[in-house]
C-alpha cells in the first residue's frame, strides 16, 4: 500500500479532522477571529476597491464627450497614464501601509491622496487652474514629496541608517516618488491644454512636449532602479525579472536622447521600446499574482502572500508612465520631426 | 504562594485558528490525538502516581481552570513506551528508574518532614519541600546518590513544562502564535502584529 | 524496530521509504523520484554511513562524478510538507533520541540539543546560521597560539564555502563586516525581525558592528522551495522547504546522479579483512542484519555516532577500534557553549516569528588585542526566537522556577528577547566518546561522552555574558538573567599533520586503513566560534573533490578510477 493511503486510512479512522476542535474543546472560534481593522486585510482590500471605483466614477462624470484636438488628446493619454499610476500607487501604497498596520496615521494620506489623483486624472482636463483636478494634482505632487522626505527619514532612523537591508525593509523610496510623478505629470496635462487653448504659442508647445519627453524618459529610469533595487532583493531568482529593469531603462534613455535632439529616427525607437515598456507593465502584473502563488500556500493563504510576495499592483505604473512617454512623443510628432 | 496568575491575554485562543491557514492537516491530527487521547496510567503505580499529580499541581498550578492541561499521563505514557530523550545523564540512574526514585525521595522527604505522604500535604508545604529539593536541603539517607536538583531540574520540570507549553490553553495564555504552516506572519517589527495573532496584552501593573 | 516518536507519518519511522527502485521526493506530499538500487553483494565504489551535512554532500558529488555510492541513515527519510508538524512535542521525531550516557563535570544535553537522526542529518533541524569560521583558525597554533593547526589552508576552504553556500543559496547581507571578502551571498538577507533588532539597537549603543545573518532559508522562491513564511519552527523541522536542509538540497541531486539512500539502515560495524583494509559494512534494515560490500567506506555520522561505529568495530587485529592507532578516537570531542542573556522589554517582541536568529554579532570573533579579552578563541552571539518550550525548559533548567511564578514569567514570553553565543571551547583530548558496557536495542554498545570546561572556556562564557548584558541593556532590556547550555559537537576523530595524534589526513582518509574515510564534523581539529555547518559542509565539499582527484589517478580503490 502506497504511504499516501496509508496515512488517509489513519485519518478515515479517526473520523473528519477538519471539524473536530469545537467538539474536543467546546469552545467558539468568535475570540481570535474579530479580526482588527487596522490589520485587516480583507477590510482594507474591499475599502480599496470601493475606493478605485468610486474614483474612477466621480473622475470620469468630470469628463465631457467633445471634438478634440491632438492635443488635447495626447493630454488625456497624459491624464490616462497618470490615473495608472495613481491606481497603481493606491493599490500599492495601501498594501504596503497595510503591511506597516498604519502605524502612523499620516500614512492614510498617500491611499487617500492617490485615490484623489486617480479621479483628478480620469476628468477632462480644464485649463484653468481653479478646478478640483488641479488642487488634487498638486496635493498628490506635495503628499508624494512629503512621502519621500518621510520614507527616507524612515531609511535613517532604522538601525544600520543607510544600508542595503533598510532600502530592501524600511519604508521604500520608490512609491511615493510615483504618488509625486502621477501630481505632476497630472498638472503637466493641464499646461498643455491651457497653451493649446489659451496661448496658442508653438515655441511653447514644443518646449512642453520636449519636457515631457524628457520627464518621462526620467521617471521611466528612476521606476527602473527601484525595480532593480526590488528584484536584487529578490535575487533575481527569475530571469523574467531582469526585463523590467533592461527595457524601461532603454526606453527612458531613448525618451531623452528623442527629447534632446527630435528626430524620426529617434521617434521610432522610443516607440518601440516605450510600447514594450507598456505591454511589460501589465505582463508584470501577471508575473506578480504567479509569484504570490508560489510562495507557501499560495493564493489560499493570501492574507500573507498578497502581503508577503511580489507587490501585484506595482508593475502597472510602467503601463501608465509608458502612456505618457507615448503621449510626449505624439506631441513631438505634431510639431513635425527631422529625419 | 501568594503570587496569582495574570492572564495577559485572556480572549485569545489559538484553537479558534483550527481551520485557518495557519493550521496543516498533519497538526491538527496531531493536536486532536493530544486533546482526545489523553493516556490512562500504565508505567506508576498509584502512589507514585499520587505524588506524580500532586508535584505537577505545584510546578503549574492552574486553579482557574475546570479542566486543567493533563501532564502527569503523558509523562506515565513517555515511559511506558520507552521514549527516550536522548541524554542520560551519569549521574542519575536511567530514565524510567530516576523517575520512580525522584519521586518516591520527595514522598519519603514529606513524611519525614510532616509524617505524611507528599500528596496529603497542603500546598504551601509541598512547596516548600520542592524548593528544598531543588536547593539540594535534603536528607541524604533518602536521596541516597540521587542527586536532587539535577533530577529536579533536568528531568521532572523540564518534562512537566515541556508537556504544559506544549498544550493551546497554555499557548493561548502565553499569547503564542501557535501553529503557523502554511501561513506564517508579515509583520515582524517591535508592536507590530499580524490580524492572525494575539491581540496586544494589556500593560501589567 | 524502534517505536514511532511522532502520531503521524509514522509509517516513516516503521518502514523504510527509499525501496523498489524510488525514493520519496522530498518537494511533494506523497511523491516519488526514482532511485538507482545497488545489490548487497556488489562491491560499490563508496558505502556512506550518515548524510547530514558529511555525508549528504559526499554522496552527491561522488555519484555526480561517476563513482558508485550507497548511503546508509540510520533515521526516517522524511517529506517536510506532509509529515512535519507545528508541534514541539510530535517534532522530537527528528532527533536521535536513543539514550547516550553523559558524563564529565559538565555535562552536555545530548537529543535535540545536537544531534539530528534523519536523512538529511542535522541540517533538517539546524538553525540555519551560515557562518564562516575566521581564516587565522585554521592554523589556530601558528597564527594565534592556541590550539591546533588544521591541515587545510584557509584560502582552499574559502572557495568551498562559497560552492557550498551556492549550493544552499544563503541569504545573507550584501556587504558582511568581519574577515575578507566573502562575494556576494547567493540570496539577500531577510528582514530583520525585532528580536534581532534589539541586538542591532544594542550593539550601535556599544558601538560594535552588526549583521542580518547569513540564513540557510530562501528569502525568495528556488525552484520549488518557497521563501521563507517566518513561521518561526525551523529547529523543529521546516514543512514549508524554504529551509536549504541537506534533505531538499543535497540528497536529491545525490539520487538525480545515482546514488543510492537506504533510509532506517542504522550501520552497526564496518567489516574489515585480513590485510587490515574494510570490505563493507553490516547494516540493520527491515528487521535484519544485512552486508553492504564497498571498496571504501565513510563514516559521515557526526562526533558520537562516528567515534562509536568505529571502536564498536574492533577486531583482533584493531583492538582499539578502527584507525584508532594513535588512540584519538572519540578524543578532542568539543562543543560550543551557548550562554545566554535575556531581558524583558517594554515593547512586544514576539519573537517566534521568523527564524530564530536573524541578527549576529561576530565582534568577539576578529578581537585579539583588548584589555578585558582574557582568552583564546573567540565568540559569535545572535538574537534569539525560542518556541515556547524551549524557553520554558531553559528558564527551569537554570533557575528552578516553578508554580505560579513560573507561569508568570512565560506570560512575558511576548516582551522578552536574548543574546546567545556561540563560543568556541578548547579541544581537550579528555572530552571524548567512549564505550559504555551496556548496549543498545540492536545490541550495539552505546557511547558515553564526557565533557568538561577547560579554564579558558569559562573564563570565554564569563565574558560574553558581561558583554551581553551590557548590551540588551543598552537596547532597552530590563530584569535580566543568564542561562548557560551547550550547542553543536565538533571534532572526537579530528584530521591532522601526523598520525600520532590524530585520526585522518587532510583527505579525511584515515591513517591506518587506506579505504576507510571520515567526513563529517567531527573531522574538525578546533572548533571556531561560528556554528559549524558551513565548515563542515565545505570541508566536505572539498574532500570529495580530493577524492574525485585521488580516483583518477588510481590512488583510490574505484571501479571507475
Ligand atoms: C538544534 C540544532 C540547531 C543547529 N543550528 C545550527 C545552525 O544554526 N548553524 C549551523 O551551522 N549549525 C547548526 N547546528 C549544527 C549542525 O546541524 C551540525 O553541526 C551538522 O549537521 C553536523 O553535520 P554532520 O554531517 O557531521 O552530522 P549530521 O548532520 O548530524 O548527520 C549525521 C547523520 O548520520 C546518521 N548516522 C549516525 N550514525 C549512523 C549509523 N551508525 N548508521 C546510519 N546512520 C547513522 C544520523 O542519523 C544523522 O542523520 C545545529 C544543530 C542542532 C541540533
Ligand atoms: S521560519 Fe522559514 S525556515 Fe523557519 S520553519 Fe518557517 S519557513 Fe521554514
Amino acid at each position: 500500500m502506497s504511504e499516501g493511503r496509508l496515512v488517509q486510512r489513519r485519518v478515515a479512522g479517526r473520523g473528519p479532522v477538519r471539524s473536530m476542535n469545537s467538539r474536543v474543546t467546546g469552545r467558539s472560534h468568535a475570540a481570535a477571529s474579530a479580526a482588527r481593522w487596522d490589520t485587516a486585510i480583507g477590510s482594507v482590500g474591499a475599502a480599496l476597491i470601493v475606493g478605485l471605483v468610486t474614483a474612477v466614477v466621480a473622475g470620469r462624470a468630470m469628463r465631457r464627450p467633445i471634438d478634440r484636438l491632438p492635443a488635447d488628446r495626447a493630454a488625456l493619454k497624459v491624464r490616462d497614464g497618470a490615473a495608472i499610476l495613481g491606481a497603481s500607487v493606491l493599490a500599492d501604497s495601501a498594501m504596503e501601509h497595510l503591511r506597516g498596520g498604519f502605524y502612523n496615521p499620516a500614512m492614510f494620506a498617500a491611499p487617500v491622496t492617490a485615490a484623489a489623483v486617480l479621479s483628478a486624472s480620469v476628468a477632462e482636463p480644464d485649463p484653468r487652474e481653479r478646478t478640483f483636478a488641479h488642487g488634487a494634482h498638486a496635493a498628490g505632487a506635495a503628499v508624494g514629496a512629503t512621502g519621500l522626505a518621510f520614507h527616507l527619514y524612515d531609511v535613517g532612523r532604522r538601525p544600520g541608517g543607510a544600508s542595503w537591508q533598510n532600502f530592501f525593509y524600511a519604508a521604500p523610496i520608490g512609491a511615493p516618488g510615483a504618488l509625486l510623478l502621477a501630481g505632476l505629470f497630472g498638472l503637466a496635462s493641464e499646461r498643455i491644454v491651457a497653451i493649446e487653448h489659451l496661448e496658442r504659442h508653438p515655441r511653447e508647445r514644443l518646449r512642453i512636449a520636449r519636457l515631457l519627453a524628457a520627464c518621462s524618459g526620467l521617471a521611466l529610469l528612476f521606476e527602473s532602479a527601484e525595480v532593480a533595487l526590488l528584484h536584487f532583493r529578490g535575487a533575481f531568482h527569475d530571469p523574467a525579472m531582469w526585463l523590467p529593469v533592461t527595457v524601461p531603462p532603454a526606453a527612458g534613455l531613448a525618451l531623452l536622447h528623442h527629447a534632446a535632439r527630435p528626430s524620426l529616427h529617434r521617434d521610432r525607437l522610443a516607440r518601440l521600446l516605450t510600447g514594450t515598456t507598456g505591454i511589460l507593465g501589465v505582463v508584470g502584473t501577471g508575473f506578480h499574482v504567479y509569484g504570490v502563488g508560489r510562495h507557501m500556500g499560495g493564493w489560499r493563504n493570501w492574507r500573507q502572500n498578497v502581503l508577503a510576495g511580489p507587490p501585484t499592483p506595482a508593475p502597472s505604473s510602467f503601463w501608465g508612465l509608458a502612456l505618457i512617454g507615448l503621449a510626449s512623443l505624439d506631441l513631438l510628432a505634431a510639431e513635425g520631426l527631422p529625419r | 504562594m501568594s503570587e496569582t496568575f495574570l492572564a495577559p491575554y485572556p480572549d485569545y485562543d489559538v484553537l479558534a485558528k483550527w481551520d485557518t491557514p495557519s493550521w496543516n492537516e498533519q497538526t491538527r491530527e496531531v493536536m486532536a490525538h493530544r486533546l482526545r487521547e489523553v493516556p490512562g496510567r500504565r508505567f506508576f503505580d498509584e502512589e507514585e502516581w499520587a505524588v506524580l499529580v500532586a508535584v505537577c499541581e505545584r510546578v503549574v498550578p492552574q486553579p482557574e481552570r475546570a479542566e486543567p492541561v493533563p501532564i502527569a499521563p503523558w509523562i506515565d505514557a513517555a515511559l511506558f513506551e520507552g521514549r527516550g530523550t536522548g541524554t542520560h545523564f551519569a549521574t542519575l540512574p536511567s530514565g524510567p528508574e530516576a523517575w520512580r526514585r525522584g519521586l518516591e525521595s520527595i514522598d519519603r522527604e514529606a513524611r519525614a518532614r510532616h509524617g505524611c505522604g507528599f500528596a496529603a500535604l497542603d500546598a504551601t508545604r509541598r512547596d516548600d519541600i520542592l524548593e528544598a529539593v531543588d536547593a539540594g536541603d535534603v536528607d541524604a539517607a533518602i536521596w541516597r546518590d540521587l542527586p536532587a536538583r539535577t533530577f529536579f531540574r533536568h528531568l521532572l520540570l523540564e518534562q512537566i513544562v515541556a508537556l504544559y507549553y506544549v498544550h493551546p490553553d497554555a499557548q493561548s495564555e502565553i499569547g503564542f502564535g501557535g501553529p503557523a504552516s502554511p501561513r506564517g506572519y508579515v509583520r515582524l517589527g517591535p508592536d507590530r502584529l499580524d490580524e492572525w495573532e494575539a491581540p496586544a496584552a494589556a500593560k501589567r501593573p | 524496530m524502534r517505536a514511532p516518536v511522532g502520531v503521524w507519518a509514522t509509517e516513516a519511522e516503521q518502514r523504510p521509504r527509499a525501496t523498489d527502485g524510488r525514493a520519496p521526493d522530498v518537494f511533494s506530499r506523497d511523491g516519488h523520484v526514482p532511485m538507482r538500487q545497488f545489490e548487497d553483494g556488489e562491491d560499490v565504489d563508496f558505502a556512506i554511513v550518515g548524510t547530514g551535512c558529511g555525508g549528504g554532500v559526499l554522496a552527491a558529488k561522488l555519484a555526480e562524478a561517476g563513482l558508485s555510492v550507497v548511503a546508509f541513515d540510520a533515521g526516517p527519510f522524511w517529506r517536510p510538507l506532509a509529515d512535519f508538524a507545528s508541534d514541539e512535542r510530535e517534532q522530537d521525531k527528528v532527533y536521535w533520541l536513543d539514550e547516550r550516557l553523559s558524563d564529565g563535570d559538565d555535562p552536555i544535553e545530548l537529543g535535540s540539543n545536537n544531534s539530528g537522526r534523519c536523512v538529511g542529518g542535522s541540517t533538517v533541524h539546524f538553525q540555519m546560521v551560515a557562518l564562516r569560521f575566521r581564516p587565522e583558525w585554521f592554523a589556530a597554533r601558528s597564527r594565534l597560539g592556541y590550539a591546533v593547526d588544521w591541515p587545510v589552508d584557509w584560502r582552499t576552504m574559502w572557495r568551498y564555502y562559497a560552492e557550498v553556500e551556492d549550493a544552499l543559496k544563503i541569504s545573507g547581507p550584501v556587504s558582511y563586516p568581519w574577515g575578507p571578502d566573502r562575494g556576494r551571498y547567493p540570496y539577500r538577507a531577510h528582514e530583520v525581525n525585532a528580536a534581532g533588532l534589539v541586538l542591532a539597537r544594542g550593539a550601535e549603543a556599544l558601538g560594535v558592528p552588526w549583521a542580518a545573518t547569513p540564513l540557510a532559508t530562501v528569502s525568495a522562491p528556488r525552484g520549488k522551495s518557497p521563501p521563507c513564511v517566518y513561521r518561526g519552527f525551523c529547529k523543529i523541522g521546516c514543512s514549508t522547504n524554504a529551509k536549504q536542509s541537506v534533505l531538499v538540497t543535497y540528497i536529491p541531486r545525490a539520487l538525480a546522479a545515482g546514488a543510492e539512500i537506504r533510509d532506517l539502515a542504522m550501520v552497526g560495524r564496518i567489516e574489515s579483512a585480513g590485510d587490515g583494509r574494510v570490505t563493507g559494512v553490516h547494516y540493520h534494515r527491515d528487521g535484519q542484519w544485512r552486508f553492504q560490500r564497498a571498496r571504501n567506506v565513510v563514516v559521515s555520522g557526526y562526533s558520537i555516532e562516528t567515534p562509536r561505529l568505529l571502536l564498536n568495530s574492533a577486531t583482533d587485529r584493531f583492538p582499539d577500534g578502527l584507525a584508532n592507532g594513535s588512540g584519538t578516537v572519540g578524543r578532542y570531542l568539543m562543543v560550543h557553549s551557548n550562554h545566554a542573556v535575556w531581558a524583558r522589554f517594554e515593547e512586544e517582541i514576539r519573537w517566534y516569528k521568523g527564524p530564530p536568529s536573524m541578527a549576529v554579532c561576530e565582534h568577539w570573533n576578529y578581537v585579539d588585542d583588548h584589555p578585558t579579552k582574557d582568552f583564546d578563541g573567540g565568540y559569535a552571539f545572535m538574537s534569539q526566537g525560542p518556541l515556547p518550550v524551549d524557553f520554558a525548559k531553559a528558564l527551569v533548567s537554570n533557575t528552578g522556577t516553578f508554580g505560579t511564578a513560573l507561569r508568570n514569567r512565560m506570560a512575558e514570553y511576548n516582551h522578552m528577547a536574548g543574546l546567545k553565543i556561540v563560543g568556541e571551547t578548547m579541544p581537550q583530548a579528555e572530552n571524548r566518546v567512549t564505550l559504555d558496557e551496556e548496549t543498545d536495542a540492536l545490541g550495539l554498545r552505546r557511547a558515553r561522552v564526557t565533557f568538561s570546561y577547560a579554564d579558558n572556556d569559562k573564563r570565554l562564557f564569563r565574558h560574553s555574558l558581561g558583554f551581553m548584558k551590557r548590551m540588551i541593556e543598552a537596547a532597552g532590556g530590563f530584569d535580566a538573567y543568564e542561562t548557560s547550555s551547550t550547542a553543536h559537537l565538533m571534532g572526537g576523530c579530528r584530521m591532522g599533520h601526523s598520525p600520532e595524534d590524530s585520526v585522518t589526513d587532510a583527505d579525511g582518509r584515515t591513517w591506518d586503513v587506506p579505504n576507510l574515510w571520515i567526513c563529517d564534523g567531527s573531522l574538525m581539529p578546533t572548533a571556531g566560534g561560528v556554528n559549524p555547518s558551513m565548515t563542515i559542509l565545505a570541508n566536505a565539499a572539498r574532500i570529495a573533490d580530493r577524492m574525485k582527484a585521488l580516483a583518477a589517478r588510481g590512488e583510490l580503490a574505484a571501479r571507475h578510477a
